[in-house]
C-alpha cells in the first residue's frame, strides 16, 4: 500500500518525469529525421506532429501540476507519450529498414508499432471527452461505455499487431517479424473492432454533449469554450479544400489553419480546466465574431457600392469613393447593434434575453404599462438572479435607499457583491447580486447600461418618496406638538385661570358672608359679581373643551359619549374601550365633532351612531346619520381642517352622503 | 361637622376652609395632596372629605383614586369630589353607592345649595352636579332612555342628581303628584323597581345607566 506521502511525491515528480520523457522521446526522433536524408517525409509533416506533442505535453503538464487531481492533464500527457513513442518508431524504422544499408535489429519491429498502433491515440482523446470539464463520468451509467471505449482501443492495437497484413508505404518491402493470425479469423475480428472503435468515438462526442445539455453556469462556459475551439476543425478543413480547390495542392493556408486547430483544442481543454477567465474568453469570442462579421459586413458595403459606382461612373472617381464610405459610415451604427444582437442570440443567449427584458421594460415604462418601482425585479428576471437588489442613490442624504425611498443599510448585502451603476458622470445607486454573476460581466454591464434611463427614473422617484416621507413625517410631528401644546394650554385654563377664578369667586363670597346680616344693595352686587365669574369660569371650560377635551383622558369611548351627551340628536356610541396613541384619539374625537356639528346643523337627521374600533391596525371611526345626505365635504366645511389633520397623521376620511340615504364619514388612522 | 379637604392649590384651599368655617363646620385638616389625604382621613375620621380629582404629582385622577380608597377603607366617610371638567368614568361606581358627591368647582360658588349638598353626603345621600348627570343620562345607547319624553328625562336627571320627589316639584314648579306620575313612568320604562325616594332611588338610576354604559 502506498502512504500518502509516497503518492504526493509521486505526483508531484511524474509530471516532470513524463516531460523529460516526451522531450526525450521528441529529440531521438528529432535526431532521427536529421540522419533519415533518404525518408520522403515534409517539413510540416514533422512540424505539425511536434506541435502537436508540445501543445499535449505542455497543457498536460500546466493541468498535472496545477489539477492533478483531474486526469485530464495526465491524459494529455499519456497522448504526448504515446506520440512521441509513435514518431521514434516510425524514425527508426525508416533510419533501420529505409536509411542503413543493412537493416537494423528492431527496424522492423518498430516498423509494426508504427503501423499498428494508431488506435492507440483515440484511447486519451476519447478518455478526455468522457471525462471533460471536471475529470468525471457524465454518470455512473457512462462507466460500461468508456471501458468499452478502451477495449475496442485495445483489441484493435492486438489486432493490428497480429493481423495478416502487408506493411503501408514507406515500408511495404517488409513484413512482420511477428506470428500472424489467420485471415479466417482476423478479418471478422478486425470489422468487430474497427465498427467498436467507431461507436466509442461517436460515443465519447455523445458524453460532450450530453454534458453541454446538462451544464450550467462555469461548467456550461468550460464545454462552450471547447466547443468554439472544435468549430475550428471544420473551418480549418474547408479551408483547405479551397486552397486545394484554387491553388491544386494544400500549402500554406492549409498548414496555418491545422496549426491553429492543433494550438486551439488543447489550450482551450487546458484553459476550461483551468478555468482561467472563462467569461472573459467568452465575451472575446463574442466581440471578435462581432468586428469579424461587421468588417466582412462593412468591407462588403464598402466594395458594392465603389464598385457599382465606378463602373457606372468611370474608375478612379472620387465620388464613388466618397459614395461608398458615406454607406460605410451610415451602415455602421445600425449594422453594428444587428450584429450583436444576431451574435448575442446566437452565442450569448443570457445576455440577449436579459437586454430584451430590459428593453421591454423600458418599452412598458413609457408606455404606462410598468412603474418604475418594477425596475429591480425586471433586473433580477434579465440578470437571472433571483438576489438581486437595486439600491438608489441619494447624493443629499449620502445614503442608499429602495424604490420606495426607505433607507437601506449596505450591511444587509451579506455575501452579495455590489456593483455600481453610473450614468455618464451621475452615480445613480447599486446593483446588489450573486457573486457567480460578476464572472459574466458582459451579461452584467450590458444589462445595467440597458437599463441605465429605468434606474435613473427610479431613483428619481425614490427620490421624491422619500422627500415626501420627511415632508409627512415632520408634519405629523407639528401635528403632534400642535396636539401636546393644545394639551398644556387646557391644562393652563382648568388649573391656572379656572382655579384662580374659583379662589376669587369664594372670597367674594367669604366678604359677602362677613358683611354680616342684611347686606342689601352690596349684597346683590356681590351676587352678580359671582355670577359674572361663574358664567366666565363656563366660558372658560367651554374653550378649554375646544383646545382639548379633557375626557380624552378616559379615553376615546368615554370622550365620544361625552361628545354624544351634549349633542341634541339621539347619538349612540359603540367604541372600543382600546386606547390608542393620544394624537390618533384627539384627531378621532375632531372628526366626530365635527360630523356631529355637521349632522345637526344640515342633515336635518333625528338619529346619529358612532363607532370607533381597531381593524388591520388602524382606528376606524365612523358617523352615520339619518338625515337628507347630499353633503359635500368642500372647503368652507369644517371638516376640511380636519381632514388635513388626519392626513397628517397617516390617515384619511371619507364621506358618502347619497341624497336621501343619510351621510356617513368614516376615518381611518393607522395606529400600529 | 367635621371636614378634611384636600386641594393643591393654596387659595382655593383656603377658601374653601373658609366657606365651611363661616358656616360652623369643623375643618379638621386641609391638604394638598392625596397620600396626606388618606393620612389625614385615616387620623381625623371626619364626616366628609372634599376631594380635588386632579392634584400632583400628575395631576390627572389622583383625588379620584384616593376617593376610591377611602369608601373601601373608610366607608362611613363621605366624599364630595370637586373636579374643574366633567369626568364621568371614574364617578360612576362610587356614585350608586351613596354618600358620595361630585360638583364642578364653580358650583361651590352657589355657597347654600353646595353647603345643603356636603351635608347630604355627610349623611350618606348622593348629590351630583346637574353637568354630571346631564352627562350620564344624555350619552347613553339604551332603548329605555330613547323612550322618555324631554319631561321624563329632566326628572330623571333631577332624581339622579339625589333630589326628592318634593324638590323636584319646586325645582319644576309642578304638583307633587305629577312629579310621582313623571317618576313611575321613567321607572317603568326603564324597567327599574320603585323606592321609596332618597338616595336609593338614585342608586336605582344609577345603576341602570352604568349598566347601559357597560353594554
Amino acid at each position: 500500500m502506498q502512504r500518502p506521502g509516497d503518492d504526493g511525491r509521486v505526483r508531484r515528480i511524474a509530471p516532470w518525469a513524463l516531460v523529460l520523457l516526451i522531450a526525450l522521446l521528441t529529440v531521438v526522433a528529432g535526431v532521427l529525421f536529421v540522419l533519415n536524408t533518404k525518408s520522403e517525409e515534409s517539413g510540416w509533416e514533422v512540424f505539425f506532429g511536434v506541435l502537436t506533442i508540445v501543445m499535449a505535453t505542455g497543457v498536460g503538464f500546466v493541468l498535472a501540476t496545477r489539477r492533478g487531481e483531474n486526469p485530464i492533464g495526465w491524459l494529455l500527457l499519456l497522448l504526448g507519450c504515446i506520440l512521441g513513442l509513435s514518431a521514434v518508431a516510425f524514425e527508426y524504422a525508416t533510419y533501420g529498414l529505409l536509411q542503413s544499408d543493412d537493416p537494423l535489429p528492431g527496424g522492423r519491429l518498430a516498423a509494426v508499432y508504427d503501423q499498428a498502433t494508431w488506435p492507440l491515440l483515440f484511447a486519451p482523446v476519447a478518455a478526455i471527452a468522457f471525462v471533460f470539464p471536471d475529470g468525471r463520468l457524465p454518470s455512473p451509467r457512462w462507466r460500461k461505455v468508456a471501458i468499452g471505449a478502451l477495449g475496442f482501443c485495445v483489441v484493435s492495437v492486438v489486432l493490428m499487431f497480429l493481423g495478416p497484413r502487408d506493411f503501408d508505404k514507406p515500408f511495404e518491402a517488409f513484413s512482420s517479424p511477428l506470428p500472424q493470425m489467420p485471415e479466417a479469423i482476423y478479418f471478422p475480428l478486425f470489422v468487430v473492432a474497427s465498427l467498436g472503435l467507431v461507436a466509442s468515438l461517436l460515443a465519447a462526442a455523445l458524453a460532450m454533449r450530453t454534458r453541454k445539455r446538462r451544464a450550467t453556469g462555469t461548467d456550461l462556459q468550460q464545454i462552450k469554450l471547447v466547443a468554439y475551439a472544435a468549430t475550428l476543425i471544420p473551418l480549418a478543413v474547408a479551408i483547405g479544400w479551397t486552397e486545394s480547390l484554387i491553388a491544386g495542392s494544400a500549402g500554406v493556408a492549409a498548414s496555418a489553419s491545422a496549426g491553429v486547430v492543433l494550438i486551439a483544442i488543447p489550450l482551450s481543454i487546458g484553459v476550461a480546466v483551468m478555468r482561467y477567465r472563462l467569461y472573459e474568453i467568452d465575451r472575446l469570442v463574442n466581440r471578435t465574431l462581432v468586428y469579424v462579421t461587421l468588417t466582412a459586413l462593412l468591407a462588403g458595403t464598402y466594395a458594392v457600392v465603389s464598385l457599382t459606382l465606378g463602373v457606372a461612373l468611370g474608375s478612379g472617381s472620387t465620388l464613388a469613393t466618397a459614395a461608398a464610405t458615406l454607406a460605410v459610415a451610415l451602415a455602421f451604427g445600425t449594422l453594428r447593434a444587428r450584429v450583436q444582437r444576431i451574435v448575442d442570440r446566437r452565442f450569448s443567449r443570457a445576455r440577449y434575453e436579459g437586454l430584451r427584458r430590459v428593453e421591454r421594460h423600458l418599452v412598458d415604462l413609457r408606455a404606462g404599462r410598468a412603474v418604475p418601482e418594477q425596475t429591480g425585479a425586471v433586473l433580477a428576471e434579465a440578470l437571472g438572479d433571483p438576489t438581486v437588489e437595486l439600491l438608489l442613490w441619494l447624493p443629499d442624504a449620502d445614503e442608499y435607499v429602495d424604490a420606495s425611498g426607505r433607507v437601506v443599510s449596505l450591511s444587509a448585502v451579506g455575501g452579495r457583491e455590489l456593483t455600481p451603476v453610473r450614468r455618464g458622470e451621475l452615480a445613480l445607486g447599486a446593483v446588489v447580486h450573486d457573486a457567480a454573476l460578476s464572472e459574466q460581466p458582459d451579461l452584467l454591464e450590458g444589462v445595467i447600461n440597458a437599463a441605465g434611463l429605468a434606474i435613473e427614473i427610479t431613483r428619481l422617484r425614490a427620490e421624491v418618496q422619500r422627500r415626501l416621507a420627511e415632508v409627512q413625517e415632520s408634519r405629523a410631528r407639528i401635528v403632534t406638538a400642535g396636539y401636546e401644546e393644545r394639551r398644556r394650554l387646557e391644562r393652563d385654563l382648568h388649573d391656572g385661570a379656572q382655579q384662580r377664578l374659583v379662589s376669587i369667586g369664594l372670597a367674594i363670597r367669604h366678604a359677602q358672608g362677613s358683611l354680616g346680616g342684611d347686606t342689601g344693595d352690596a349684597g346683590a352686587q356681590l351676587d352678580a359679581v359671582v355670577d359674572e365669574v361663574t358664567r366666565t369660569i363656563e366660558e372658560l371650560r367651554e374653550m378649554a373643551r375646544g383646545v382639548h377635551p379633557a375626557c380624552l383622558d378616559d379615553g376615546l369611548g368615554a370622550a365620544l359619549r361625552d361628545l354624544a351627551s351634549r349633542s341634541p340628536l339621539r347619538t349612540e356610541i359603540a367604541a372600543t374601550t382600546e386606547r390608542f396613541p393620544e394624537q390618533i384619539e384627539a384627531a378621532a374625537y375632531f372628526v366626530a365633532s365635527e360630523a356631529l356639528t355637521n349632522s345637526v346643523k344640515h342633515a336635518r337627521a333625528s338619529h346619529v351612531t358612532v363607532s370607533a374600533e381597531r381593524s388591520n391596525g388602524s382606528l376606524f371611526l365612523r358617523i352615520a346619520d339619518d338625515g337628507v345626505g347630499g353633503a359635500v365635504a368642500g372647503e368652507r366645511s369644517g371638516l376640511a381642517g380636519i381632514i388635513d389633520r388626519v392626513a397628517a397623521l397617516g390617515g384619511s376620511v371619507s364621506v358618502s352622503s347619497p341624497p336621501g340615504e343619510g351621510t356617513a364619514v368614516v376615518a381611518e388612522l393607522p395606529c400600529a | 361637622m367635621r371636614v378634611v379637604i384636600a386641594e393643591d392649590q393654596a387659595l382655593l384651599r383656603e377658601g374653601l376652609r373658609r366657606l365651611f368655617e363661616d358656616a360652623g363646620h369643623e375643618v379638621v385638616a386641609a391638604v394638598d395632596d392625596a397620600d396626606r389625604l388618606r393620612g389625614a382621613v385615616s387620623e381625623h375620621q371626619p364626616e366628609l372629605a372634599v376631594v380635588d380629582v386632579r392634584m400632583p404629582p400628575t395631576h390627572t385622577d389622583e383625588g379620584m383614586r384616593a376617593a376610591h380608597w377611602i369608601r373601601a377603607a373608610h366607608p362611613q366617610v363621605g366624599v364630595f369630589v370637586l373636579s374643574q371638567h366633567i369626568e364621568t368614568a371614574g364617578a360612576v361606581g362610587l356614585v350608586s353607592q351613596g354618600g358620595f358627591g361630585y360638583f364642578l368647582k364653580d358650583r361651590v360658588l352657589d355657597v347654600s345649595e353646595f353647603l345643603e349638598a356636603a351635608q347630604r353626603v355627610a349623611r350618606g345621600g348622593s348629590a351630583l352636579d346637574p353637568r354630571v348627570v346631564a352627562s350620564l343620562v344624555g350619552g347613553q345607547a339604551s332603548d329605555g332612555l330613547a323612550e322618555l319624553t324631554e319631561r321624563e328625562r329632566h326628572v330623571l336627571s333631577l332624581m339622579a342628581q339625589g333630589l326628592t320627589n318634593q324638590a323636584i316639584a319646586q325645582r319644576l314648579v309642578l304638583t307633587e303628584r305629577t312629579v310621582e306620575g313623571h317618576v313611575r313612568s321613567v321607572l317603568m320604562k326603564l324597567d327599574l323597581p320603585e323606592g321609596d325616594g332618597g338616595h336609593r332611588r338614585v342608586l336605582a338610576v344609577l345603576a341602570y345607566l352604568r349598566a347601559a354604559d357597560a353594554r
